[in-house]
């Protein structure tokens, strides 16, 4: 059976999945901003995981500014900010991506795109832009969390 | 005497999100951050219950969950798994390999302790008393 995902349907499960995260990890709302553009390119922390199969390829990203990223991975591990390094950081960053992308799987297994996902990565840095490659569908998810802004950009390839 | 849990787990974010949910009980926790290391203390310190991550380098959770099984010493301790993966075909081979029970991240941490309050007794620690 040939699967029919559209790319709206991923950015519509996507939507979903990242303010279910935020609530049960995090206990924080987030809030889609439906029509937001991408917000300045602030020092961040970049969580990245890839998935693949012979339906579908891509990527999630999830960005956050370095300060939020600190109250996000505090707020995980119940721990003060001043206790955390860079390094609980983007553990706590791959984490996140990594749950939004294991959902992200979950859906497409059960939409008949079977695929695997990588391990998380990290980027850190400031006004850096991620390119997709050539035929690759490139998408930005903005979601307000307390006056902070995460974005979530979904490369895929489909098909 | 504090009841033994051993946490396998290669993100280090997960394994002290499980110890923060048993920090307010009588728990020793154990880590491991792969499954070859978590038979070898699981083999070392007989914990009571074993909370095992699915995918993780070097051994995946259900490599470690299948030989656990197969050795007479260590077979009868619960575990279960967590797992960032809800899909039907993931969560039907999890529950053929003979776990007590899963969890599919995120999860609450109130859910963590329910779930292992089935498997093991949790003694919520006395209150500090003020000095």
């Amino acid at each position: 059976m040939s699967p029919t995902i559209q790319v709206p349907n991923i950015c519509e499960f996507m939507n979903r999945h990242l303010v279910d995260v935020f609530e049960t990890m995090l206990s924080m709302k987030a809030t889609v901003m439906p029509n937001a553009g991408m917000p300045p390119l602030e020092e961040r922390v970049t969580g990245s995981v890839a998935f693949a199969g012979e339906h579908i390829t891509g990527a999630v990203y999830l960005h956050l500014a370095k300060p939020f990223a600190n109250q996000v991975a505090a707020a995980m591990l119940g721990l003060p900010p001043e206790e955390l390094g860079e390094a609980e950081v983007n553990d706590v960053v791959g984490e996140a991506t990594n749950m939004l992308t294991g959902g992200l799987k979950s859906w497409l297994c059960d939409s008949g795109a079977e695929c695997a996902v990588s391990t998380p990565a990290i980027i850190r840095g400031s006004a850096f832009v991620i390119e997709p490659v050539p035929d690759v569908l490139r998408e930005w998810l903005v979601f307000d969390c307390d006056h902070n802004r995460i974005v979530v950009e979904i490369h895929v390839k489909v098909g | 005497m504090a009841t033994k849990i051993l946490s396998v787990d290669d993100s280090r974010t997960i394994r002290l999100i499980v110890g923060k949910a048993f920090r307010p009980y009588n728990v020793t926790l154990l880590e491991a951050a792969n499954g070859e290391e978590g038979l070898a203390v699981a083999a070392r310190e007989k914990p009571e219950l074993i909370i095992l991550d699915v995918t993780m380098p070097v051994m995946d959770g259900v490599t470690m969950l299948t030989k656990l099984k197969e050795d007479p010493a260590l077979k009868a301790i619960p575990v279960i798994m967590l797992t960032a993966e809800s899909g039907r075909d993931n969560v039907l081979q999890i529950a053929r390999l003979g776990v007590r029970d899963y969890l599919v991240k995120p999860f609450k941490e109130d859910q963590l302790i329910e779930k292992a309050g089935r498997c093991v007794t949790l003694e919520k620690k006395p209150a500090p008393t003020p000095a």
